[in-house]
């Protein structure tokens, strides 16, 4: 059993995925057809061993919980092991107070019960794999107050403007933790991943709600960069941050390369999600389907092309679905033709013939929408 | 058990020895079906939807895998207070010698003591080889309605093939049955037993007890039974199902199975929501279809990787084909790749079975589907 419990954040003020968002957090966020953004960094822990794992939700948890359930699906421990769903949203005067330090505070009883020594901080807004176990060995071995995992990117520029940055001295030790102003190439993204011990991290929380009541635990980190020994690790392999609609877009088109995904999907390192006992995908005669990923409980008699389709989806004869991310139980009528789209959950795309949006703009349609 | 008073017991002991190599290590029960099931997923999951709490799964011949697999009663439901599905192996008891079961009526007779923990008023007894949905809460109370002994599930079977079952003949007003014939040479009915029963729990039990004392039996609910029942002048009434209906018995009846899950519409249709059929719960990715994939009617399921051209096929979790590769009227089960190049027609790959770089397996105009069951080299 592991030395820490594990906290999954969600995402901040600064995260704004216009539409999906609407309905639920990104955690809930459906994700490469059949999983959730949030089984990503449940299933870290899982098998890193951390089975006492705290989800924090901010706003409209239906469907959050609803996935979440028991959290059984995601092979915990189920009698020494628990998935805590805590909830923050007390009557805050803006939005603006909202913030995870915020949402500590009000749990802070709830965290200081956990018998674990340390504590992981992961995001429920980034997609990617890492050993939490290693990462806490290093921590530990380290002698470092604080662990902060980074990916290096060269694309800075245009991408993850809403992610931190870590500035990184040659003794592998953090300097400061500032936003990505978008202002060079290289940088070192952080992951808004954490290891701690969990007094210092109740200690941080406390003074982070002393000093501003909208700080994050982001901002008094980067504040204690010259008190505290802070040090960053790097992580490899694939990395996503859904930061925006269009970074959504983009990484479930990124994995469609089965290349890619294997970055991603690494060899006994399973991606738990809730079953939906749906049977397999049926594809009939006049099927097309190429470069996509497709999940189970389809019918498909049209053509697909360099797309995601999530589960129980009715792709009709003659329908065209090009570039585009799919939602479960979304209808494609017959001929419609559709590019560029990110179409949500029990869409039914049947009366309108094209539904193109441009490649560089991707187009949103609405949950339960009929067009 | 509160539900209905009515428990079930799956007979899952067959070898299913026309399987071959598929059974050689794994009861028929546990073979895989459908892309994603497991054979004995369909009684189970019939059950769980029908409003049967709790189950018993008559277990014997190579059940390793089939004892893991059903224990795990939270995949259909089944894990509820007072519900569950419970493996029942032979097993040593204190007043006779360990015995396998000798028949299906003894692998009951062997359980009267497990069977009697729950009191139920009504047995279920089922087969676990069969692939079917049947709301068996309709059967139960057509069982009721007709203040039935027993009520024996049959479906109507073409005239010519009847000869292979066991038939009812019945009165055709009151669905009474009248005789029973066991694969008759000249059948006078085409109703066929499913191998679905339900008893009056106190009558079978006192009926089982009569039948372990005589030397004579087979110990076999079609061969002893049933008919003893009828000779008693008990009520015995057909209940009439309508439905897809099969038991997999051989290779071609297995891909036969499996190709009928193809056309638009077919009867066992597995997307209806109302009545699922629930399976284990596996972590493999969607399904990857590559940028020169070809996919022409075709069931396929989470966790295969499809870069070849698959036409008129079912494929299993985990299953590959190659780029340039061909699978054409065949079946490749759990984990089963196909390499570069290789064309595999009117075939049955079994499970983790890696065919080839060009190999060829499989013919068009084959009488028999092929099974493949050992690896089949390819060039280097």
């Amino acid at each position: 059993m592991s030395q820490a419990f594990g906290i999954v954040n969600f995402a901040g003020n600064h995260i704004q995925v216009d539409g999906l968002q609407d309905y639920r957090p990104v955690g809930a966020f459906s994700f490469l057809g059949r999983y959730r953004v949030i089984d990503f960094p449940i299933s870290n822990m899982s098998n890193s061993g951390i089975d006492t794992i705290q989800i924090y939700i901010r706003r409209k948890p239906r469907s959050l919980t609803e996935h979440l359930g028991t959290g059984r699906h995601y092979n915990i421990n189920s009698k020494r092991g628990r998935l805590h769903i805590l909830y923050t949203e007390s009557n805050m005067v803006s939005d603006l107070y909202n913030t995870d330090i915020a949402a500590y505070i009000e749990n802070l009883d709830v965290i200081e019960r956990v018998p674990q020594q340390y504590v992981v901080i992961t995001p429920s807004y980034m997609v990617y794999t890492a050993d939490y176990s290693t990462l806490l060995q290093n921590h530990i071995d380290s002698g470092a107050d604080i662990t902060l995992m980074y990916h290096a990117v060269d694309n800075a520029k245009d991408n993850f403007l809403s992610c931190y940055t870590l500035e990184i001295n040659k003794q592998k030790g953090v300097d400061s933790v500032t936003p990505n102003r978008g202002n060079a190439k290289n940088k070192n993204i952080f992951m808004d991943t954490y290891v701690m011990k969990k007094e210092l991290f109740l200690d941080l929380v406390s003074k982070a709600h002393k000093m501003s009541a909208m700080y994050s635990l982001v901002d008094i980190i980067d504040e204690s960069c010259h008190d505290l020994d802070v040090r960053a690790v790097p992580h490899r392999g694939y990395f996503a941050a859904i930061t925006d609609f269009n970074s959504y877009y983009e990484a479930n088109m990124s994995l469609i390369d089965l290349k890619n995904a294997m970055n991603l999907f690494v060899n006994d390192w399973p991606i738990y999600t809730r079953t939906n006992d749906s049977c397999p995908t049926q594809y009939f005669e006049t099927s097309n389907v190429k470069s996509s990923v497709v999940s189970n409980g389809c019918l498909i008699e049209g053509t697909i092309e360099n797309s995601v389709i999530g589960r129980g989806c009715v792709i009709k004869q003659g329908a065209v679905i090009k570039n585009c991310v799919i939602s479960s139980d979304v209808v494609i009528g017959k001929g419609v033709h559709c590019e560029n789209l990110v179409v949500d959950k029990h869409a039914r795309l049947i009366r309108g013939k094209r539904v193109i949006a441009s490649p560089d703009k991707p187009g949103y349609i609405k949950r339960g929408d009929t067009l | 058990m509160k539900q209905n008073n009515m428990l079930a017991m799956i007979l899952a002991g067959g070898r299913g020895t026309r399987l071959h190599e598929l059974t050689k290590k794994m009861a028929k029960p546990a073979v895989s079906y459908g892309g994603k099931y497991r054979i004995i997923d369909f009684p189970l999951s019939n059950c769980a939807n029908s409003g049967i709490d709790v189950v018993g799964v008559l277990t014997q011949y190579e059940s390793i895998q089939l004892n893991s697999y059903v224990a795990v009663g939270r995949r259909w439901g089944l894990d509820a207070k007072n519900s569950g599905v419970y493996v029942l192996p032979p097993r040593e008891k204190a007043d006779a010698n360990l015995d396998v079961y000798r028949g299906t009526a003894d692998a009951i007779s062997q359980n009267i003591d497990f069977i009697d923990t729950f009191s139920p008023e009504y047995l279920l007894i089922l087969s676990g080889d069969h692939i079917y949905k049947m709301n068996y809460a309709k059967m139960l109370a057509y069982h009721k309605e007709h203040n039935a002994d027993a009520t024996i599930a049959v479906i109507e079977v073409p005239m010519k093939e009847a000869s292979r079952f066991g038939i009812m003949n019945t009165d055709e007003e009151t669905g009474r049955i009248v005789e029973f014939e066991e694969k008759p040479e000249k059948p006078k009915s085409n109703l066929a037993s499913m191998g679905i029963y339900i008893f009056n729990w106190k009558l079978l039990r006192k009926t089982l007890l009569a039948d372990i004392k005589d030397p004579e039996s087979n110990h076999d609910f079609g061969k002893d039974i049933i008919p003893a029942l009828l000779n008693d002048g008990k009520a015995l009434y057909a209940y009439k199902f309508k439905g897809y209906w099969k038991d997999v018995g051989t290779i071609d009846s297995l891909w036969e199975a499996n190709m009928d899950l193809l056309s638009k519409n077919n009867a066992l249709d597995l997307h209806d929501p109302t009545w699922k059929i629930y399976t284990e719960d596996v972590t493999s990715l969607p399904q990857y279809i590559g940028s020169d994939a070809k996919i022409e009617k075709a069931f396929i399921t989470q966790g295969c990787v499809i870069d070849g051209e698959v036409k008129n096929s079912v494929l299993f979790t985990g299953a590959k084909v190659a780029p340039g590769a061909k699978v054409i009227d065949s079946v490749l089960m759990p984990g089963a790749e196909v390499a570069e190049g290789a064309v595999v027609t009117r075939a049955l790959v079994a499970d983790d079975i890696k065919i080839g770089k060009n190999a060829v397996v499989g013919s068009a105009d084959s009488e028999h589907i092929e099974l493949v069951a050992k690896r089949v080299k390819g060039e280097e």
